[in-house]
């Protein structure tokens, strides 16, 4: 027992350090710098919860928080929906299926700020002439208002997710038993019956993993609000992590920042955990 | 069990730190100089004469065989100064690194050396210092000199029937829009100017010093030390950005720099755009015919007056902390950049600035726009930039952001103005 306890630990010690190094440290130096004065050069005195409490007035982040949550919300259930569509359409017995699958996970393997700037190109410049030719009038003057720059970053978000989402659908959409199905398609359940009361709480387990994927990345989304409006107009599309970003590096108050983050890195963990905790309740076992 | 964890731990901690601790040995062996050898780190942010400075560095190294010139480049804007940050923070610190101007001094300070005793602190044009003079240090060099103002394409002009030569207030300058804008047709344009309103530095920065300018008696230091910023140009300003808007591309908060500058500037779509000197070589790239002999510039008018702002974008600063031996050749570094011969001939021709400096041979500028503006310079028809002694964060973030809020809409003028005012009394008290 001692020594499969050693070479346990020594197994693990190369996540470890990682981990810690790149982690842990650097989250307890970031609480400890959300105490002081810190301006990322200059010694640094401790000022208690003053950091905190500004923020609380800081209309600015209030603003952001509000719009990640919005946006949050939009894309976590647009992407399931899609992704459990996708895996669906996949899993069936369509032809080209396997080429199918491929294609919807590519967007994925694209970085977040190119992805930015195509869907860039295409809301600016693609709507606007399909718009102009056609005369529609909402497809003119894209990511110029909140409006469209809220829904313009839900679909970037969207077409990148879905397809990886996907993936973890498929998985569990391939592991639920045929004969079950076949058992209630001959007791005379319909298609949307079979998918309701034997797919569904089958792939239960998928859910609770995709939702917490998909929630805790549109909550912490960078480069693609980055390159795709980079917080315009008049900053009303930028998210928490740009408005953090902003404060420590345009703003120089690395400390206040650091407030920022660990309030952010609370909320997250909180939403995370709890739905985690509720989904797990649900799953039912084979 | 627990103290294997523990010894495991430490043992990771204790690997992390000798990390931390070889980085730096090595960092201050090759700053320290110590023998023949003296290494001076250069961390500077100009993209655009990458190339050309090390070329110079090389050359200074021949020249000064105990010298070694280390160059790092890393790209504008913010960037720059995070990564600066980056590098202050994690003890890599270089001996020569760029700051903009009075703001940054403030979080520098300790690490600034005077270089008051430097030939070209000495020689530096009147003005290009003022930026960071403090208790009687100079606290940096200005790299050149940038302007900015209307850029505009003399085609579209003379087939409109507009001599730019004639514009000398914003009446002119109105009219001669208005008249582009009904020949638009003919002119196979798409609008008079293209406001790139995405851009919060063009608008928040460099338009509004335009006219903020005045109130801090186009002086940085005023500026910087402003308690309160009382706009006395304001209506002027709401004019000069209406004119542009309704006269613009749309839509406007959604045009950037390269729309603006490439796509529609570069390609004969548009009349006149606000740029600065800096877009020659993006549009000599395009079309270098037009680069050479089709654009010129003109101030930004503010009621009657056209002054041409003028400032200097960066300056370099030598670390204070460094070896003193270094900081010492660090300076004779700078010093041989800007008055040798060698160092003249490459900052007009390699870098192809506009000097900042006295004995510049100025018929070498290389391009139309840097020659129109040092001649305003010349004669003193300027405003300074009073933008880099803005509150941090306040062009941009404030300014910028509510000017865009203005021009969609969602804002009165007298509400962006308050706003802006109310954020500059906010960070400066």
């Amino acid at each position: 027992m001692k020594s499969k306890d050693f070479s346990f630990w020594l197994f693990l010690s190369p996540a470890m350090i990682g981990l810690g190094l790149v982690v842990l440290i650097p989250l307890l130096y970031g609480f400890y710098y959300s105490f002081t004065d810190w301006d990322g050069v200059n010694q640094t005195e401790f000022i208690g919860m003053r950091n905190y409490i500004n923020i609380l007035s800081d209309q600015d982040f209030l603003y952001s928080l509000w719009f990640t949550f919005k946006f949050s919300i939009v894309s976590v259930i647009v992407i399931n929906v899609m992704g459990l569509g996708l895996a669906m359409l996949v899993t069936s017995y369509i032809k080209s299926k396997n080429i199918l699958r491929t294609i919807f996970f590519m967007p994925n393997l694209i970085g977040g700020l190119i992805l930015g700037f195509i869907w860039q190109f295409v809301f600016t410049k693609v709507f606007d002439a399909v718009g102009r030719m056609t005369g529609i009038g909402w497809l003119q003057g894209w990511l110029s208002d909140t409006q469209t720059g809220f829904w313009g970053m839900v679909i970037l978000m969207s077409w990148q997710m879905a397809g990886y989402i996907m993936i973890i659908y498929i998985a569990y959409l391939e592991n639920v038993p045929k004969d079950l199905l076949e058992a209630a398609e001959i007791d005379g359940a319909n298609a949307i019956q079979r998918f309701r009361n034997i797919t569904f709480p089958l792939v239960a387990p998928a859910f609770t993993v995709s939702l917490f994927l998909t929630l805790s990345n549109a909550f912490k989304i960078y480069d693609q609000n980055l390159s795709l409006t980079n917080g315009g107009p008049f900053n009303s599309t930028t998210m928490v992590s740009m408005d953090i970003v902003d404060t420590a590096f345009k703003m120089n108050q690395m400390a206040s920042a650091q407030a920022k983050a660990v309030i952010f890195f609370m909320i997250v963990a909180i939403i995370s955990l709890t739905q985690v905790y509720i989904n797990k309740k649900r799953e039912v076992e084979m | 069990m627990f103290k294997k964890k523990s010894l495991l731990l430490s043992s990771a901690l204790f690997l992390g730190l000798a990390g931390c601790s070889t980085g730096e040995k090595t960092e201050s062996g090759s700053s320290g100089g110590g023998g023949d050898q003296i290494t001076v780190d250069i961390f500077q942010y100009k993209v655009e004469f990458k190339e050309q400075f090390e070329e110079l560095a090389t050359d200074y190294e021949e020249e000064n065989p105990g010298v070694k010139i280390n160059v790092q480049t890393l790209g504008g804007g913010n960037d720059y100064m995070a990564a600066l940050k980056a590098k202050f923070a994690s003890g890599e610190e270089p001996d020569i690194f760029n700051i903009y101007g009075a703001v940054d001094i403030e979080q520098y300070r300790d690490r600034l050396a005077d270089l008051k005793d430097t030939k070209a602190a000495g020689q530096a044009l009147e003005g290009t210092l003022s930026g960071v003079e403090q208790e009687g240090e100079v606290l940096g060099l200005p790299f050149n000199q940038e302007g900015y103002g209307l850029i505009y394409n003399k085609e579209i002009f003379e087939k409109a029937g507009v001599d730019p030569a004639s514009i000398k207030s914003m009446e002119d300058l109105t009219k001669a829009v208005k008249t582009i804008d009904s020949k638009k047709e003919e002119l196979k344009i798409d609008a008079a100017f293209a406001l790139p309103a995405k851009e919060k530095w063009v608008t928040g920065n460099h338009a509004a010093s335009a006219f903020l300018a005045s109130d801090f008696k186009n002086d940085v230091l005023t500026a910087f030390e402003a308690k309160e910023v009382p706009f006395t140009n304001g209506d002027a300003f709401k004019e000069y950005l209406d004119l542009q808007n309704k006269y613009s591309v749309q839509p406007v908060v959604s045009l950037d720099y390269s729309q603006q500058v490439e796509e529609l500037f570069s390609t004969g779509r548009v009349a006149m755009i606000q740029q600065g000197n800096w877009i020659y070589p993006t549009v000599e790239q395009m079309d270098p015919e037009l680069a050479e002999s089709g654009i010129g510039i003109m101030p930004i008018p503010l009621n009657d007056e056209m002054k041409m702002p003028v400032g200097v974008p960066n300056y370099w600063s030598v670390n204070k902390k460094a070896d003193e031996q270094v900081q010492q050749a660090a300076a004779d570094f700078l010093d041989w950049m800007y008055i040798s011969d060698t160092g003249k001939e490459a900052v007009l021709t390699q870098f192809k600035f506009i000097p900042a400096y006295e004995g510049y041979d100025t018929e070498k500028i290389s391009d139309p726009l840097s020659k129109e503006i040092y001649k305003y310079s010349e004669e003193g028809d300027t405003t300074a930039w009073v933008f880099p002694s803005y509150p941090i964060g306040w062009g941009e973030n404030v300014l910028g952001a509510n000017i865009q809020k203005y021009l969609v809409g969602e804002a009165t003028w007298e509400e962006t103005i308050k706003t802006a005012q109310d954020e500059w009394a906010k960070a400066r008290n």
